[in-house]
């Protein structure tokens, strides 16, 4: 023979021994490997109550087959009934196993302390103003007189700047004595740029790229200003005051954060904060400031612009408009 | 046969285990070691370090790498002067330039505890690439010509400080040596004989450039700027701190002292709990009402991260609390809460006439909502009071609806209890009730009859222990009530007087809970009875039925 056999009585608590571990420990401890989340996703109590249902009705048509199998699986525990495997191990499991059904019962019944949940829309829809749909950034594409009073400004080198990044530009001007105020900006409009003033011949496409990354450095300064305490310097949501919140500021380069909202969306947003959601995203544990105390239309502007630039996202593009 | 399906499931095994270490240490190891040393900086590439320097440097660092951007105001530590040379972080001997990996290290891993951030790209997604990080670290040294003295490289010169081979593990024995070093050292003369950055020449110490430093409370991990770890700690005490008051002791103690010394600060660091939801613990006599009591022992502690006011004008991002750890002690008639802080200097007095005026920061179109961390508010001693404050909802609402964590509004007040050192020291209470409809007013202290808190207070070692009580229920309609079974969210406000803070200037926390255990319904022990004696009664029937086959 050679082959060994073990009891049916065992090979059937085996099972259902070896399924539990599967759907309790093996399939969260797989799932963290898959999703290379911090956390196991663990299988949901009606899924293992389902799955131990199912093992057991399995194994109850395997059992019954036949007299020859019935018999082979009830032999222990008729066995064990009758004293056979000494009464000493009869009178412990005849107690035992109900006590640990009882504890089993309590500890399902019983009121645990567990924080209650509080599930979030992180998009609310139910009170976004629809005019804001279709709202466009003013500074995506700068309007025509823009582009020529900037291509006046470069032209004459006296371009002005917003006065929070003004002071630093001026102190940069005096120390570095540069041919031209623009130098400083990175971009390799701006490169081109100043190659078409050495030949005095600047283009309105040329000037205009370079607008706009006048427009980006404003807005990355505003952005540091404001935004980077909670969203972090590279925007993903782990500025130095991120970890006193419970609520996390949002990392914007993940997926499915600013990329699936348009652009007039996230320009609401920053404008009524927190207190300005519906109470089905918990405006009360939101530390999102109503910007519009504080902050201009042009500066809040600036600052999304950066903001997309910095996560290397792009707005969802509006419904038809 | 067997041998060879022996070996290959080994081969398999160890595939199988090598493959599994390597994904999950791979986070851990984001690497702080560049793969490569730096490239040649060519013209061209110290370019391209220029280009990413002004995207993503010089809000903070400013245009001439001088630490004038910006956003540089408002931050403490300030960002860093790259024109002088000198660099806090390194593995150099002290007042050396530092190595290109020390300045990598920390343009990838950041400086905790600052504005400075991680920057490398394995750890946030937007970040930089092992070469960009080359690129921008190549403009920055263009920054201080000692970077271009070859008699100052510390390479060259032999000033690296190396980690020392075969140092003990730690250890009780370690700490033990470790602490009577700190004592030895005097390093309490400015960090205090607990760490916590409260040593009597603590306060008022200034950098090489002018500005104030805060002595670090090195029981904070999160705080330690060069890295938490035993290892980093060991380097400050190696390389010392350039251009802050932190010296080097690599020559007044040797290599074992100083490790020893790095396992006593280890230990000193608080290691948080994580629990959301604080569970009050029942007293069968009277509720400790002294900070000291033993009772307090047996309660369990909940750490309450804070973090600086930056929801509403004044803003503030230098917040002076960090950390609150709470207890919950309850009878059928009373509740007592003891709220623990570090807070390194004792500050009792209040002065109105110092009191900052927002009005200037706070409208559209500023030039910034938050208050500077230098010129706008004094932050020094005897000028405001230490306080803190638990705030709860003015009414519990069943449900997952709170009023908002920063004072609620209008239509869903806060209940404050409010404690006050100068008042404190005067009538040896120092509580108070409020009530606040927003942050856009004062939280307004209820009538004389409506006070019903009393606190006990003392200060240890830089640390704060109050003690608040009331009684669970009131008539009081605006107040909370304590009942048996209910999620009561719970948060903090904080001021460091000495940090400048007052009003809104301020720590706070979002909403934790506080619960008080509802008593076990008696039904629960009727069902678990119920299955023992079914299950039981079961057994012994089928053990009789077996007996009676068998005859």
């Amino acid at each position: 023979m050679g082959k060994f056999k073990i009891n049916r009585f065992w090979s059937v608590v085996a099972t259902i021994l070896v399924i539990y571990g599967i759907v309790k420990w093996a399939i969260p401890a797989i799932s963290r490997n898959i999703t290379s989340l911090p956390f196991p996703l663990t299988v949901p109590g009606t899924l293992v109550f389902i799955y131990m249902t199912l093992t057991c009705v399995a194994l109850f048509a395997l059992v019954t087959f036949s007299d020859e199998f019935l018999e082979e699986f009830v032999g222990p525990i008729r066995k064990m009934l009758r004293g056979e495997y000494t009464k000493a191990l009869r009178l412990v499991i005849l107690i035992g196993v109900p006590l640990i059904l009882g504890w089993q019962v309590y500890d399902i019944t019983v009121p645990k302390v567990q924080l209650p949940s509080s599930l979030r829309i992180q998009h609310p829809s139910s009170n976004f103003p629809k005019k804001f749909e279709a709202m466009k950034n003013p500074f995506n594409e700068p309007s025509k007189d823009r582009v020529t009073a900037f291509m006046k400004q470069v032209k004459a080198d006296e371009i002005t700047f917003i006065p929070q990044v003004q002071k630093d530009i001026d102190t940069w001007k005096e120390e570095a004595d540069p041919d031209h105020t623009l130098q400083f900006l990175p971009g390799e409009a701006v490169k081109k740029l100043l190659a078409e003033v050495k030949a005095e011949k600047i283009t309105e496409a040329t000037a205009k790229d370079a607008l706009h990354q006048v427009d980006l450095f404003e807005g990355r300064a505003l952005y540091a200003m404001n935004c980077r305490p909670c969203h972090g310097d590279s925007v993903a949501g782990d500025g130095p005051m991120a970890d006193g919140f419970k609520l996390r500021p949002i990392n914007f380069t993940d997926n499915g954060t600013i990329e699936t909202i348009v652009e007039g969306y996230t320009f609401w947003r920053v404008m009524n904060g927190g207190v300005g959601l519906p109470i089905e995203a918990t405006p009360w544990d939101s530390a999102m400031p109503e910007w519009k105390k504080n902050l201009t239309d042009e500066e809040r502007w600036k600052i999304i612009l950066a903001e997309y630039d910095l996560a290397e996202k792009t707005p969802r593009i509006p419904e038809s408009e | 046969m067997q041998g060879i399906i022996g070996k290959k499931m080994k081969i398999v095994l160890a595939a199988t285990g090598l493959a599994l270490s390597f994904g999950l240490s791979a986070p851990g190891m984001a690497a702080d070691q560049p793969a490569k040393p730096m490239p040649e900086a060519t013209e061209a590439f110290v370019e391209k370090g220029r280009e990413i320097y002004m995207r993503r440097c010089s809000m903070c660092h400013g245009l001439l790498g001088d630490g004038n951007g910006p956003a540089a105001d408002y931050m403490d530590p300030r960002p860093r002067d790259f024109t002088l040379g000198t660099f806090k972080f390194r593995q150099t001997e002290s007042g050396e330039l530092p190595t290109d990996n020390d300045l990598f290290r920390t343009v990838s891993r950041g400086l905790q505890g600052t504005g400075m951030q991680a920057f490398d790209s394995d750890i946030i997604k937007s970040g930089l690439s092992e070469e960009k990080r080359w690129q921008v670290i190549s403009y920055i040294k263009t920054f201080a010509q000692e970077f271009g003295d070859e008699e100052l490289d510390p390479i060259k010169t032999g000033k690296l400080v190396k980690f020392p081979e075969n140092l003990p593990p730690f250890s009780d024995e370690l700490v033990a040596k470790g602490k009577a070093i700190f004592l030895k050292a005097k390093c309490w003369e400015c960090h205090g004989k607990q760490g916590r950055g409260n040593g009597q020449k603590a306060f008022d110490r200034k950098d090489d450039w002018g500005f104030p430093i805060r002595i670090r409370n090195v029981t904070l991990p999160w705080k330690i700027k060069g890295g938490s770890k035993v290892d980093d700690i060991y380097m400050r005490f190696s390389t010392g701190i350039n251009g802050t008051p932190m010296p080097s002791f690599a020559k007044a103690l040797s290599n074992e002292d100083r490790w020893a010394l790095a396992n006593f600060i280890k230990s000193l660091q608080h290691k948080l709990t994580s629990n959301q939801v604080l569970q009050a613990k029942k007293v069968a006599g009277e509720v400790p009402t002294t900070p000291d009591d033993a009772a307090w022992k047996d309660a369990q502690p909940m750490d309450m991260r804070l973090t600086g006011q930056v929801v509403a004008a004044p803003r503030w991002q230098n917040p002076g609390v960090e950390l609150v750890t709470v207890k919950a002690s309850y009878n059928d008639k009373e509740i007592a809460f003891l709220l623990q802080w570090d807070d390194p200097f004792k500050d009792a007095t209040h002065k109105l006439d110092k009191v900052f005026n927002p009005k200037d920061i706070s409208k559209v179109g500023a030039y910034n909502s938050y208050v500077a961390a230098n010129d706008m508010i004094p932050r020094a001693l005897e000028t405001y009071r230490d306080s803190v404050a638990l705030q709860f909802p003015a009414k519990f609402i069943a449900g997952t609806k709170k009023p908002h964590f920063l004072r609620g509004n209008s239509s869903n007040p806060v209940n404050l209890w409010i404690w006050k050192a100068d008042m404190a020291e005067k009538n040896k209470s120092g509580a108070e009730e409020a009530i606040a409809r927003g942050y856009q007013q004062p939280a307004r202290a209820q009538t004389k009859e409506q006070q019903q808190i009393t606190a006990k207070s003392v200060w240890k070692d830089g640390q704060w222990s109050v003690v608040l009580k009331r009684s669970r229920m009131t008539e009081d309609s605006n107040d909370i009530q304590f009942k048996n079974g209910q999620f009561i969210p719970m948060s903090i406000n904080a001021w460091d007087g000495s940090n400048g803070e007052h009003g809104l200037i301020m720590s706070l926390s979002t909403w934790h809970f506080v619960f008080l255990e509802a008593p076990t319904p008696m039904v629960i022990y009727i069902y678990a009875l119920l299955a023992v004696f079914i299950t039981g009664g079961l057994g012994f029937w089928l053990m009789k039925k077996a007996q009676a086959s068998n005859a």
